[in-house]
């Protein structure tokens, strides 16, 4: 159905099937984030011996993070006096924009999809960037030293780490011959690329977190030196759409970690004999699977790890990182050429 | 009016938009933020015109890297900087510069044979780039990285006040 609507001589109703399909997509990743909001929160109580929220919407609470929603949304809203007011304002939505074009790039099954685009991975790391401008925005824009603060640490954790992340993806790139993340995918039929790149996959998990800010690398919002960062300023639904950004950033960093390594919508193992019926259960149940265990990953390792020093991160990416995902792109083309042609 | 053009236009207004806001507003971080929107929009031509290595490339380097460490640098020096009014005569000399560049670029335009049309895009543009890149123009590919690599050095040369340049002065690229 996508292939044949992508192809397709752009016309008016094209253009409003597309906008219907996004919007539907939108509604799925607000459905997303006000889940994965709870699902965080109840995760973290039950690693640290809590119940987490269970008052509103019965005992899971299931309409927390709705009630949540809607107080930001009726809070005044406020401008702090001396902030620089158009870019305040505007510095949002450069954050959050990016956050969800990335997922047009995302095939979420093999009939599913929104773009078949040759550079498909490119543009996903491409526009991570543009985030960081938003946030680079706020932060300025705030008046606040705090908030500029945590800003340019976060503009310097996400140019150093994005280094990393896009040579570990090279492996990848290198073996399944393509960018496009349609045929990625399709490269996984027999193994998936975690077997075949695990340091690719650590690597790429280790940067994703840290562009991601989140724990062990949340030092742009570290609350106990620099208040809340970035968004120290910001209140009401200018602040919710920062934090929608980020959630949004988990889903796509999920989405992308099971294409780019866990095969997406493949079922695994179909090389071995007796396991040909996994291939019933249909390709979207596989997706989400595997997407909700690299979510449940990330709010793991929020509830273990204790956040590293600043000096710390730098020298991780520079001097860890970046040698091992030149060495794994070595390693990896030695591979490739021995074994695989 | 079909499609294309419709995008052309949108993009057109963008970019010329986001370049005479630069030109314009009076504060050097907001003229950084119009200066990634032109960036932004032209990444969004090259889309159009189907060549999307280059487009994603201009977003990467541009829109990403290149803004950033513009705001980086005004941020951490005066970052309260504002455009001083500017001397009238200047404008003159601006308005008949503008005008002879204009006139120029006509002319340039109405020189070039256009040559009939292709009729397919190529497939697979990105793999082209790369075999082109790493096969006849490798040595000009190579050169560009030394380039890029003893920029890389006099840049830490230049970072570095003290002048113990011991083993861990290394490079990264």
């Amino acid at each position: 159905m996508m292939a044949s609507l992508l192809t397709s001589a752009p016309s008016l109703l094209n253009f409003l099937i597309f906008f219907v399909l996004s919007a539907l997509l939108l509604g799925a990743v607000l459905g997303f984030v006000t889940y994965a909001i709870l699902a965080e929160r109840k995760v973290l109580g039950f690693m640290q011996l809590r119940v987490g929220p269970n008052q509103y919407g019965g005992r899971f609470g299931l309409l927390q993070t709705v009630a949540d929603v809607f107080k930001l949304l009726i809070k005044e809203d406020v401008i702090p006096a001396k902030a620089d007011k158009p870019l305040f304002k505007i510095a949002p939505m450069i954050a959050f924009v990016p956050s969800f074009a990335v997922l047009a790039a995302i095939p979420f099954t093999d009939r599913f999809y929104f773009t078949d685009m040759g550079v498909g991975l490119l543009y996903f790391l491409s526009l991570t960037s543009i985030t960081t401008l938003g946030i680079l925005a706020g932060g300025w824009a705030s008046n606040n030293k705090y908030s500029l603060l945590g800003a340019m640490r976060s503009a310097a954790q996400m140019i150093s780490y994005e280094v990393p992340l896009v040579m570990s993806v090279i492996g990848v790139i290198l073996f399944s011959g393509s960018l496009n993340l349609l045929n990625i995918v399709e490269a996984q039929s027999t193994v998936w690329f975690i077997v075949l790149q695990p340091l690719g996959f650590v690597i790429f998990l280790v940067a994703a977190v840290a562009e991601l800010n989140r724990v062990p690398f949340d030092l742009p919002e570290a609350e106990s030196e620099l208040v809340a960062g970035y968004f120290t300023e910001y209140s009401g639904f200018r602040w919710a759409f920062f934090m929608l950004a980020e959630y949004v950033y988990i889903f796509a960093t999920a989405a992308l970690t099971t294409v780019l390594f866990f095969g997406g919508w493949l079922p695994p193992l179909q090389w071995v004999p007796g396991l040909g019926f996994l291939a019933y259960i249909p390709g979207p149940v596989w997706f989400v699977m595997k997407f909700s265990a690299v979510v449940f990953f990330f709010i793991w390792l929020r509830g273990t790890l204790p956040r590293v020093r600043s000096d710390q991160l730098m020298e991780f990416g520079w001097k860890v990182l970046l040698p091992l995902s030149l060495a794994n792109i070595f390693l990896s083309a030695f591979v490739f050429e021995l074994f695989f042609k | 009016m079909n499609g294309e053009l419709l995008i052309f236009l949108i993009l057109a207004v963008t970019s010329i938009g986001g370049g005479i806001l630069m030109l314009n507003l009076t504060k050097v971080v907001h003229m950084v933020m119009a200066l990634a929107f032109t960036f932004l929009s032209i990444a969004g031509f090259f889309f159009m015109l189907e060549a999307e290595f280059i487009a994603v490339a201009q977003i990467l380097i541009y829109g990403g890297a290149v803004t950033i460490m513009m705001l980086f640098g005004i941020m951490l020096t005066r970052h309260n900087d504002q455009d001083e009014s500017r001397k009238r005569g200047l404008k003159w000399i601006a308005a008949i510069g503008v005008v002879a560049f204009f006139v120029l670029i006509v002319l340039a335009i109405d020189g070039i044979n256009w040559m009939p049309e292709e009729t397919a895009f190529v497939e697979n543009n990105t793999a082209q780039i790369g075999l082109y890149l790493f096969g006849h123009y490798v040595i000009p590919f190579e050169l560009t990285s030394i380039v890029l690599l003893v920029g890389l050095v006099g840049a830490i040369i230049l970072a570095r006040r003290d002048r113990k340049l011991n083993k861990e002065g290394e490079a990264h690229d």
